[in-house]
């Protein structure tokens, strides 16, 4: 095993270490934090987070940013919606909403690649065009109410574990081997790496930038359909910050926002750090405004101690 | 290495709060109860906060208040809920965020067995018989009623012949939907009386302001506007500045906030209706302490609601019998 492979495993256990210490603190101060139902619980709040943070993940680890995936899973929550509401099929409806997501991600990634965008102004603009475009398609109103079959993406359970966490499990184990198995996953973290020298020896670097943006996209419309199952109804004005939460997972769990460095497990553990804390702190019944400031500690926190230790590593 | 450190943050932050909370729960076996709310920026929801604070004191209860930081998303509330029902409070009090989107909420703390207090908004009817989920009881303003206030009030103040403009709430909110009913339900026996523009600007101020300024270059002809709660009623007010129309354009807000009571003391709007959620919050508490005894409470809880003008402005100032 090579030094950087030790140092990347290390780097793993520390979050898993923090999220592990969390959850003992957590059982030593409230009895209803340790038990079955409460961890299915967190599990499946996590879920939706998760999701969208896998295309971050890839994003980031490519060296971009994507701002528009809270608007993305509005806007593929409603078009999924009324497809439904229209009478279509359940796999005819959730097809159309991933691909309004993946669609929007082709945008922004060809704004990237071809127009030579800033990832940040690309997707900053993509934002507010998804959003626009779900408000403008429900006249600014809620799509709700849809039978048990589509719900059962989010109530269904199999042998007790609820539907959303598989999902994100199998989210998960794909885009794992996506990136340590595949030429794709390794051009991802060569482009995120040295942009100029992946180009150099022969990357297609605009077509695998295009795609990680497309990804992006596309998880952000299969998070739409489970938030859309599990709140009975898609909001236009759903998603607002989840951006935000998604770049927070992704970071918690050691991924360098300058690309090139990073894992999904480790943004699976940084999803579950969130998760847990805000459980956590409800649970403890923690005023609302002290659980933001708790939160923006901890994300601050972890990246501040990477940074520290890589200066450290340094010298 | 990094282990320690990462655990160190953590543990740190979260201790130092443990220990801030320790204080409290050990100390009392009073049964738990948990208000969660919308938001907690809002004067409306700490007022309510306050109420029901005050309320749960009195009767013995220990309240815990819970938001999400922004008033739009149904599913952090949705979160919240569940993270509640894990800890078996005693009864849930919930300002839902979504008509329909607490829906599945209400659900699980129903099948938890934990009885559930609505208030402020009322949970969608045909979705919450869809999903069979029971409520005890509904504490709220008649937002009906209340906007048949304004609306009579626009009748009057404006002799029944007026160009109006609306500023709408949220879509698909029941509270700005059922005001808005009220006052289109006041106006029609006056024909004089036409809405000529009807726009969403979603609860918020500088929405207000843009989308009434908006309206205003389109129809210049607006003498008067009904906006379906207080922020975007004084957005428009500063809109009106702007134009250099104030007190020639009749404005009537709902709320009575104290910016909107203000407003209406200088002539720069000429109503409001007042809600009460402090009372809101007394009530619901109230209700819960009932229900845990096992009893019966009346399912739909209406709080007064009351109009307010200059002219009612005036009595407290002059030291009236109010509380």
């Amino acid at each position: 095993m090579s030094l950087a492979s030790l140092k990347r495993q290390g780097r793993e256990l520390g979050t898993l270490g923090g999220l592990l210490a969390l959850g003992l603190l957590l059982t030593a101060l409230t009895p209803h934090f340790l038990t079955v139902s409460n961890l299915l619980n967190v599990m499946e709040q996590t879920s939706i987070n998760a999701v969208i943070a896998v295309g971050m993940t890839f994003v980031i680890l490519s060296g971009g940013i994507d701002l528009s995936v809270g608007s993305l899973v509005a806007l593929s929550g409603v078009v999924m919606a009324s497809a439904l509401h229209a009478g279509a099929p359940i796999p005819v409806a959730l097809l159309a909403g991933l691909l309004t997501g993946a669609f929007c991600g082709l945008v922004n990634g060809s704004l990237v690649t071809l127009g030579r965008l800033p990832p940040f102004i690309a997707t900053l603009g993509m934002m507010s065009v998804a959003r626009g475009a779900a408000l403008l398609f429900t006249d600014g109103r809620p799509v709700s109410g849809f039978d048990a079959s589509f719900r059962s993406l989010a109530t269904g359970r199999v042998l007790l574990v609820p539907v959303p966490v598989l999902i994100t499990l199998a989210v998960y184990a794909v885009a794992h081997l996506v990136l340590t198995r595949t030429r794709f996953g390794r051009y991802v973290y060569a482009i995120g790496g040295n942009e100029e020298a992946s180009r150099l020896s022969g990357v297609p670097v605009r077509f695998h930038k295009t795609m990680v943006y497309a990804l992006s996209g596309l998880v952000s419309g299969l998070a739409a359909a489970v938030l859309t199952a599990r709140l009975n109804s898609a909001q236009p004005i759903a998603g607002m910050m989840y951006e935000l939460d998604a770049i927070a997972a992704t970071v918690i769990g050691g991924t360098s926002l300058l690309g090139g460095q990073g894992r999904v497990s480790g943004t699976l553990i940084g999803a579950l750090i969130m998760g847990v804390l805000r459980n956590g702190l409800n649970l403890l019944g923690i005023s609302s405004f002290l659980q933001q400031v708790v939160i923006g500690l901890v994300i601050v926190g972890a990246v501040l101690f990477d940074s520290l230790l890589k200066t450290g590593e340094r010298r | 290495m990094r282990f320690r450190c990462r655990t160190a943050v953590g543990l740190a932050a979260l201790l130092a709060l443990g220990a801030c909370q320790r204080g409290a729960p050990p100390a009392t076996a009073k049964p738990r109860v948990a208000l969660v709310l919308k938001t907690l920026n809002s004067p409306f929801f700490i007022d309510m906060q306050k109420g029901a604070t005050a309320a749960a004191e009195k009767q013995g209860l220990d309240l815990v208040v819970q938001a999400a930081e922004r008033e739009v998303d149904v599913d952090k509330q949705m979160q919240i809920i569940e993270n509640l029902v894990q800890t078996g409070v005693k009864a849930l009090l919930v300002t839902p965020s979504g008509s329909r989107e607490v829906v599945p909420a209400i659900a699980k703390a129903n099948a938890a067995g934990i009885p559930v207090v609505i208030l402020d908004t009322k949970v969608d009817p045909a979705a919450a018989a869809e999903a069979g989920i029971k409520t005890v009881t509904f504490v709220g303003s008649d937002n009906l009623e209340g906007g048949r206030l304004a609306g009579q009030q626009m009748v009057q103040v404006t002799g029944g012949r007026a160009k109006v403009a609306v500023l709408e709430g949220i879509p698909g909110h029941e509270t700005g939907d059922s005001r808005l009913k009220g006052f289109k339900e006041a106006i029609a026996k006056s024909p004089g009386i036409a809405i000529v523009a009807s726009q969403p600007a979603n609860w918020e101020r500088d929405l207000g302001f843009n989308v009434f300024q908006n309206m205003l270059q389109a129809h210049p002809e607006i003498d008067a506007v009904f906006a379906c709660n207080d922020m975007m009623a004084l957005g428009a007010v500063e809109a009106i500045a702007v134009a250099g129309k104030l007190g020639r354009i009749k404005v009537i807000g709902f709320d009575a906030v104290d910016d909107a009571r203000k407003a209406i003391a200088s002539g720069a709007m000429v109503a409001s209706v007042a809600q009460f959620p402090g009372e809101m919050g007394r009530v619901a508490v109230e209700s819960a302490a009932r229900i845990l005894k096992n009893e019966t409470v009346p399912d739909d809880q209406r709080v007064r609601i009351e109009l307010v003008t200059a002219a009612t402005l005036a009595p407290p100032a002059a030291g009236a019998a109010r509380p």
